[in-house]
């Protein structure tokens, strides 16, 4: 074979793998989630939560604009030593056992701040509903309170292409959910830590 | 896809998998309630009076009735852990007769709920037409029973200003847990000493 011709060949190989990485491509991250609690929920469970998955789709528009969808679901937990709680002339003791179960539904808005490079850092703003189910078991009752929260979630992280068909995912996520309904009063929100790989 | 599908897939099992747990003993279950009233002077007071027994059962047979009462060597553990708590609160028991300040009486009853499940099948019924459900050929049964203390302080004195010549309580505690075969008596003294240590307001001067 010329040397020209494997020239040309080598260059044309090249000009593909550069034309492919210029712009972010549509992917979709699979995550483990921790979480930790903030604000109302943070006083109901103290305790971070290491029971979560995410799912991000995004789909890209612009070079580095990508709208998509994240769902995710964070479970957290906290077995409470016994304890009394009163309420005016009324004191019960015992062991509670508390869980939250949280799962956002969101539209996502994501922008890349470097789309042709590797190492893709990216901002993104969530907008949607979480639904959120608090449990408090004590004795053999549960008091199950539920919402669906109004939600918006901001997030920072960076995507790291290993091949063209991978990267690894970065994620820091801020949840937060406006009260709604009458069973929970109160905004509930966590920060999660996201980690996995999304697929090209 | 496929891919995408075969890491979601061990990933659900293994979120499934690690889903909290919860209760593991049966004294995990165990409550404790009280409950008092705000308007009573439990300070003024001093002497109390209780039954050498505590009632288990009643039994209402052709107008009679009669109670069953909790066998001896449990009663008198249970009996005698309430009188300790009271009188570190500054109590005294006196007789029924010496006209004391408030009645203890302390009753303990429990209720088992059985629940069974069965579920339908289904034929098919061949040229005679469709579908049917026989039934009910798979049943399930469990129980679980809960046992609850309960006690109940009332003053006699106050029957006078009922027009049904009774007394309301003004103090009740109730324990209950689940009952297991091992009648573990310290279950219900615990149960007790709580029930006296989450309401201060019973100490007499």
């Amino acid at each position: 074979m010329p040397s020209a011709m494997k020239k040309i060949i080598i260059l044309a190989l090249l000009g593909i793998c550069v034309g492919t990485s210029l712009r972010a491509q549509n992917n979709f991250a699979i995550s483990y989630s921790i979480a930790m609690p903030t604000g109302d929920l943070n006083t109901f469970i103290g305790t971070t939560s290491f029971r979560g998955i995410a799912f991000d789709y995004r789909y890209t528009v612009r070079d580095n604009v990508a709208i998509g969808f994240s769902a995710a679901m964070n479970t957290f937990y906290e077995s409470k030593s016994r304890d009394t709680y009163t309420v005016d002339n009324i004191s019960l003791t015992g062991k509670q056992y508390r869980y939250s179960n949280n799962i956002p539904l969101l539209a996502t808005a994501t922008y890349y701040l470097s789309p042709e490079e590797p190492l893709k850092p990216f901002v993104s703003l969530g907008i949607g509903t979480m639904y959120s189910r608090r449990n408090t078991d004590m004795n053999l009752y549960t008091v199950e309170l539920e919402a669906w929260n109004f939600a918006l979630q901001p997030e920072i992280g960076i995507q790291y292409e290993l091949s063209d068909m991978t990267a690894l995912h970065l994620s820091l996520k801020y949840m937060h959910g406006f009260q709604a309904g009458n069973e929970l009063t109160s905004d509930q929100s966590y920060f999660s830590l996201n980690v996995g790989f999304a697929f090209f | 896809m496929k891919t995408k599908l075969t890491i979601v897939l061990p990933l659900m099992v293994l979120l499934g998998a690690c889903y909290p747990n919860g209760p593991e003993y049966v004294e995990d279950a165990d409550v404790v309630a009280t409950s008092y009233d705000v308007k009573y002077d439990f300070k003024s007071q001093s002497t109390f009076a209780m039954p050498d027994q505590i009632v288990v059962d009643v039994e209402i047979e052709q107008g009679d009735t009669t109670y069953e009462y909790m066998a001896p060597k449990f009663a008198t553990v249970i009996l005698d852990a309430i009188q300790k708590d009271m009188e570190a609160l500054g109590w005294e028991r006196v007789d029924i007769d010496e006209d004391p300040d408030v009645l203890l009486t302390p009753a303990a009853i429990s209720s088992t709920t059985y629940f069974y499940s069965y579920w339908y099948d289904w034929w098919y019924g061949g040229w005679y037409g469709g579908w049917g459900w026989y039934y009910p050929p798979y049943y399930t049964v469990s129980s679980y029973t809960t046992g609850t203390m309960i006690l109940v302080m009332a003053d006699p004195n106050q029957a006078s200003e009922s027009p049904i010549n009774r007394s309301q309580a003004v103090w009740t505690a109730a324990a209950n847990g689940l009952l297991t075969g091992y009648y573990d008596i310290a279950r219900v003294t615990d149960a007790l000493h709580q029930a006296f240590a989450q309401s201060p307001y019973l100490k007499t001067n």
